[in-house]
């Protein structure tokens, strides 16, 4: 099984496991990549983020 | 006019921006407001006053935005030009690494307290391109699954899940250029 990735590739799984739950092969892919990859690492950290405040958006927005 | 007619017509101009931003159409939004308020005063006995009038009131217009969408099924899935960008490209170079590598926004919490922010990025959604922005409020605001989007809207999973990855890149950069580029240069 291969593991590497590219950035582009990364991106796509991390944006697609926002509405759907990843394939075992793919989360450890992400896994991988993320230890030796800066940019990517902060990509998901901005994507949680953007998740985080989407969840608040709709409770302040609703209420 | 009752005094329950008079505050549901308060929540008038709320329920319409709600709508115009989920149906991306004036008219659309029109009708699913007016369905929405007609809805609620035929029918004052199950609004139990448990919950707020305006909660109440968003959880039907949720419904009715949903209709509105199964008739326009055809026209709001056209897609525009920046609908079609590819913004991988953009964002990616030929080998697959980034163009920009993507900066540090810090910690979350010192933006997600702040009203301001949540304005901005009201803002960037608005200005999602059409179709982009109505999948995505469906999944964020209506919060559908997306085999029912995909339903809904008449889409194959695979145009949807392309509709999807372009709506949060785009979002992404517009929070990126409108708030967290300027945060970090006043800091």
């Amino acid at each position: 099984m291969r593991f590497e990735r590219s950035c582009r590739e990364v991106t796509r799984l991390v944006l697609e496991s926002q509405d759907r739950e990843l394939p075992l092969a793919d989360r450890l892919a992400l896994q991988i990549h993320w230890r030796i990859c800066d940019g990517c690492t902060k990509f998901k950290s901005q994507t949680d983020l953007m998740r985080e405040a989407m969840k608040r958006w709709r409770s302040y927005r609703d209420e | 006019m009752s005094e329950f007619a008079r505050q549901v017509e308060t929540l008038r101009p709320q329920l319409l921006r709600y709508a115009r931003s989920q149906l991306r159409n004036d008219a659309w939004a029109e009708d699913a407001v007016s369905d929405t308020l007609l809805a609620a005063l035929e029918k004052p006995q199950s609004f139990g006053g448990q919950s707020q009038l305006k909660t109440w009131l968003v959880g039907i217009l949720k419904h009715k935005v949903i209709d509105q969408l199964r008739r326009h099924t055809r026209e709001a899935t056209v897609l525009c030009d920046d609908d079609e960008t590819d913004i991988d490209e953009l964002l990616f170079a030929a080998d697959g690494h980034w163009r920009d590598q993507p900066q540090d926004w810090g910690n979350p919490e010192a933006c997600l307290g702040q009203r301001q922010f949540f304005e901005v990025l009201e803002a960037c959604m608005e200005k999602l391109p059409a179709t982009q922005g109505r999948v995505f409020m469906m999944r964020e605001w209506l919060e559908l699954g997306t085999e029912e989007i995909c339903k809904e809207l008449s889409i194959t999973s695979t145009n949807l899940w392309v509709l999807l990855h372009r709506a949060r890149l785009r979002l992404r950069d517009c929070l990126q250029q409108s708030w967290f580029a300027s945060v970090s240069r006043t800091n």
